[in-house]
């Protein structure tokens, strides 16, 4: 490991997305180098000043305009929909129906914890208790769900605790966990596991990355649109706790 | 994803999609008339939407509906400069002297970011502001992701040497 190669790899390795043992020997090269461990710490200070900058939210005008305007486009493509529906019908004769894979039933967890993560992040329910404390969230599930979750803070890490709420999945009660990483939430939903679960299971739905991982008898399901480098970042480090 | 709605899948990521077209554009309408001429074409090709990365997929949209307006106007002068109705993310819970300090910092690295030319301040905020990896970025910019990773160096080394010396205070390693 040379300057030349900390040089080229500079980018990749402040966005966390060197492999792991190259990575590593990077932070080997950093512990004797000095003029490399200032450039190092330059990148991250200037990436740091960058996620200050401001995050501009769509005006609630803009909203109502794409909706209106989603809702106009549909109901004129309907017709034309439906033509070609018809005709499908007619030349497969139904055959094909409503075959679903095992794999999407599979799947449905996926979806709901998704749909979770969504219905948080757009509706006024993003906490019943908003604390960064992890002694004053993990009290408040007391009597109001018959398992006590996991509570931790990962604030050292940069992944804060500010918060959790009772949520449904799959029409059981859960904890969900807020986390936070600069603009981006993290809702972690922890409910007793009903199998002994195969490692971490990595999920990409409709933009958001979903993690889920069984452990002491607790099922994790993660999910964010931070980067999975990130989030698979906290999801070992909420392992590991 | 057939069995989803337009509304459930591409919504949720209206936020992200007029930050990024306001990083491009640098105002506030033109912002909102390119995330509106983005929704309009995202339905017209939902049914394109094939891998689940919605928030990519609908962040090169908002790429082509910005692209195909700066070259509508070409030869038009820069766009209009911001009116100043943006969130700035200044912490409420900051004395008032501090927080007006922050908002100094924060314009001014606003103001930089924007000195960047477009291909290289989008790399930026895709990475730093909505977190997306390489890969993502790629998928968004249509490169390969050896580029978005130059264009990201290239961008850093402008962006450092544009803010230099004043905010960079923090060079000195422990």
């Amino acid at each position: 490991m040379t300057c030349n190669d900390v040089e080229r790899d500079l980018e990749a390795f402040v966005d966390r997305e060197l492999a792991a043992d190259s990575a590593a020997e990077i932070r080997a090269h950093l512990g004797t180098c000095a003029s490399c461990r200032q450039r190092v710490a330059h990148r991250e200070a200037l990436g740091r000043l960058v996620r200050s900058a401001p995050y501009y939210e769509a005006p609630d005008r803009l909203r109502a305009r794409v909706s209106g305007q989603v809702q106009r486009t549909r109901s004129a493509r309907r017709v034309l929909t439906w033509a070609a529906a018809a005709v499908l019908v007619v030349s497969v004769g139904g055959a094909m129906s409503l075959v679903r894979s095992t794999a999407a039933r599979g799947d449905a967890m996926v979806d709901d914890v998704v749909d979770g993560h969504v219905r948080s992040l757009m509706g006024e329910h993003l906490f019943d208790v908003r604390s960064t404390d992890q002694h004053t969230v993990k009290p408040w599930f007391l009597g109001k769900l018959d398992f006590s979750p996991p509570v931790v803070d990962l604030a050292s890490i940069g992944f804060p605790l500010v918060g959790g709420r009772l949520d449904y999945m799959s029409g059981r009660p859960v904890a969900a966990l807020v986390y936070q990483r600069q603009k981006h939430t993290i809702n972690v939903f922890v409910s007793p596991a009903t199998d002994a679960g195969t490692g971490v299971t990595n999920r990409t739905l409709r933009g958001f990355h979903v993690r889920h991982w069984v452990r002491d008898g607790m099922s994790f399901w993660a999910v964010s649109d931070l980067n999975d480098a990130e989030l698979t970042q906290f999801a070992r480090a909420l392992q590991s706790t | 994803m057939s069995s989803r709605v337009f509304e459930e899948v591409v919504l949720p990521h209206l936020d992200a999609a007029f930050n990024y077209a306001r990083w491009l554009t640098k105002n506030d309408a033109d912002a909102e008339d390119v995330v509106q001429d983005a929704c309009v074409r995202a339905v017209r090709f939902f049914s394109s939407l094939r891998d689940d990365d919605a928030r990519a997929w609908l962040f090169a949209i908002v790429r082509n509906a910005w692209y195909s307006r700066v070259s509508r106007r070409a030869g038009a002068a820069e766009p209009l400069p911001p009116d100043g109705t943006m969130h700035d993310p200044a912490d409420s819970a900051l004395d008032p002297e501090a927080r007006l300090l922050q908002q100094h910092a924060v314009t001014r690295v606003r103001d930089a970011i924007e000195q960047l030319p477009a291909d290289f301040r989008e790399v930026l905020v895709l990475r730093e502001i909505e977190g997306m990896s390489y890969k993502e970025i790629a998928a968004v910019v249509r490169a390969p992701i050896g580029t978005v990773m130059s264009r990201l160096a290239r961008a850093r080394d402008r962006l450092s040497a544009i803010l230099k010396p004043a905010a960079m205070p923090m060079e000195r390693v422990p």
